[in-house]
């Protein structure tokens, strides 16, 4: 009863002495907000506009950047080889990518959630690869996956099969093998931490209820799990996408684009623009053209989401 | 969905003690899958160190070498020698000195304005910060590189490493600011009472109570430095600045004083490079865990 007394009186307090000092507030919150604000404008709105107003220009950051209005935007649709190609990899990459790995982690975290005895020793087993640098990641898989000698190809011809793939060096199968890669490295990762912790929030209740109603086992997954889980697949499905359309360093470290521009992902294609034909200006026109596309994407899938995002009890 | 309302009660008893899809032949089969699953995950790691410990000539035949013949350990000093991986490695850990604090320091401060003040266009600056989330970094970068080309910072670490003492980024901010809102007003308010300053009530009231959240930044900024390839590629090009992972690339393309498969010396490397992590994973394996989930990541 005293606590409840003198946290009315604080309370109290509060209101008089604390409230009106709108002034306090704007000061000390802006007081802390600096560090941060400091670099929102100096390193994302500045940055941000400079390049806006670069994407206007050729520029080779030699000699001054010359007005040229749209062009720059007018010539990746039209007179590009690799614009469209670029874009069509990433889609497929983070297309068939992302979705493996989101439903991949959230079956894991069904399967883990299962009363699993030694529960931690599987989730420290499968959390293992998050561990590994993609830098090491991507060459330990260019050798798992060795034309001649990675153990796979070994395998794959000890079973009989005479020519298997070439992998990292195989047009076709280069994207595949980044993919392959991809899911070792992401479904046990952060992402199935987060499927367990929506698991766990599931009430009881709901089980017991489907129970009575003689719901079997896979009838509780399809109506009760899946559809509470929605919420966290959304949000892994806008993470995964957003990070899977920017992705470089695997395809770049593994195939620098190759082989025959096989991995030569969207990021890749702005990188060489800027870096080795030091096109600054277009490359930052696509860089706002990725940008527009990104934000597009994740806001239209924002508004699908009322279609298929069910929040229990809200 | 099969239901069945009308199902007698003497049949419903023991269907209502039963727990959700704890059938015994769905455990096993769990069991199962979780196992050979476990292995699959398991094996690239396994073939890291196998491999790193195998002559070249084991590593290039047609038969598999499961287990080297002899652990071949001057494998491991052969990546010192032949590259300067020892600095790489230090270049790294000099990284991660530089940027842990910095976000750790700078995130709190961020996050702490906007859990607790009441400030001018307070949600605006939110939603922003979020958004940035979104925005791809190739937009900001030719200009961050153009202005830190004419600054004459290329070669130094200064790009690398000032964004992290510059509230180190909006997923850490959230994550802090998230974890400080489930913290009770009333402690602060009490602090304030006895003649707190603001800064006192984040240092003594505030700080003390979010130190597991601290640790979950402090590793997965660890971690995001780690694992750093494209800013620092683009901003060094000398070669005893480089961090382990751009050196990592390199030590896969440059041309050695030996013609000689160097794939054992790789997986060496990769081994050396991933030790640190998995070190830091044994010691702070909880908040790998929980730090994400308690810091109000769960939707």
């Amino acid at each position: 009863m005293a606590a409840l007394t003198s946290r009315f009186d604080v309370a109290a307090v509060m209101r008089r002495e604390l409230a009106p000092r709108k002034r306090w507030q704007n000061f000390y919150g802006y007081l802390f907000l600096t560090p941060w604000l400091v670099g929102f404008l100096g390193l994302f709105i500045g940055p941000g506009i400079t390049s806006l107003y670069l994407s206007l220009t050729k520029y080779d950051v030699l000699s001054p950047p010359i007005f040229i209005g749209f062009d720059n935007y007018v010539k990746m649709f039209t007179d590009d080889p690799q614009f469209w190609p670029s874009i069509g990899r990433t889609i497929y990459y983070a297309g068939v990518g992302v979705p493996l790995g989101v439903l991949g982690s959230m079956f894991l975290a069904i399967l883990l959630n299962n009363k699993i005895r030694a529960l931690p020793a599987y989730r420290t087993l499968f959390f293992m690869p998050t561990l590994v640098p993609i830098v090491a990641s991507v060459v330990l898989w260019k050798w798992l996956l060795n034309d001649d000698f990675g153990v796979v190809n070994q395998a794959l011809r000890s079973l009989g099969m005479a020519d298997p793939p070439g992998w990292f060096g195989d047009r076709r199968w280069a994207i595949p093998s980044l993919i392959a890669m991809g899911l070792w490295q992401g479904i046990g990762g952060t992402r199935m931490i987060i499927f367990l912790a929506g698991l766990q929030g599931i009430p009881e209740e709901l089980y017991d209820a489907a129970s009575i109603d003689g719901a079997s086992s896979w009838a509780k997954l399809w109506n009760v799990t899946i559809p509470l889980l929605t919420p966290t697949i959304f949000f892994n499905m806008i993470l995964g996408i957003i990070g899977g359309l920017q992705t470089f360093t695997a395809a770049f470290v593994a195939t620098e684009g190759g082989p025959g521009f096989a991995t030569w992902f969207f990021s890749l294609h702005l990188y060489k623009q800027a870096f080795d034909y030091w096109n600054m200006g277009y490359a930052a026109a696509l860089a706002w053209f990725f940008a527009v596309i990104i934000v597009s994407l994740t806001m239209w899938q924002m508004r699908l989401s009322t279609r298929w995002v069910f929040y229990y009890g809200g | 969905m099969a239901v069945t309302y009308d199902t007698p009660s003497t049949q419903l008893a023991p269907v209502a003690v039963q727990r959700p899809g704890r059938s015994h032949a769905g455990k096993i089969a769990a069991y199962v899958i979780l196992t050979i699953g476990g292995i699959i995950f398991a094996f690239p790691l396994f073939w890291t160190v196998s491999s790193s410990l195998q002559t070249w000539q084991e590593l290039r035949s047609f038969t598999l070498h499961f287990l080297p013949a002899v652990p071949q350990w001057g494998n491991y000093d052969k990546v010192f020698n032949a590259v300067p991986f020892a600095r790489w490695m230090a270049n790294s850990f000099l990284l991660v000195a530089i940027t842990v604090p910095g976000t750790v320091i700078t995130a709190s401060i961020t996050a702490y304005a906007f859990a607790r003040f009441d400030f001018f266009g307070k949600n605006v600056w939110f939603i922003l910060m979020l958004g940035t989330m979104m925005i791809p970094t190739q937009v900001t970068l030719i200009p961050q590189y153009i202005f830190f080309f004419k600054l004459k910072l290329i070669n130094t670490y200064v790009p690398l490493t000032i964004g992290a003492w510059l509230g180190g980024g909006a997923f850490m901010i959230f994550l802090l600011r998230q974890f400080i809102m489930s913290i009770p007003r009333d402690l602060d308010e009490a602090a304030v009472m006895d003649g707190a300053s603001p800064f006192r009530v984040l240092w003594s009231v505030l700080l003390p109570l979010m130190k597991p959240a601290l640790t979950t930044v402090a590793i997965l900024q660890f971690m995001n430095e780690w694992n750093e390839f494209f800013a620092p590629f683009i901003y060094l090009n000398r070669m005893q600045l480089f961090p382990a992972a751009v050196g990592m690339r390199v030590f896969q393309n440059i041309p050695l004083e030996t013609t000689e498969p160097r794939e054992h010396l790789l997986m060496a490397a990769a081994a050396i490079m991933t030790l640190p992590v998995i070190l830091l994973f044994i010691v702070a394996q909880r908040y790998f865990i929980q730090g994400v989930v308690l810091s109000g990541l769960k939707i």
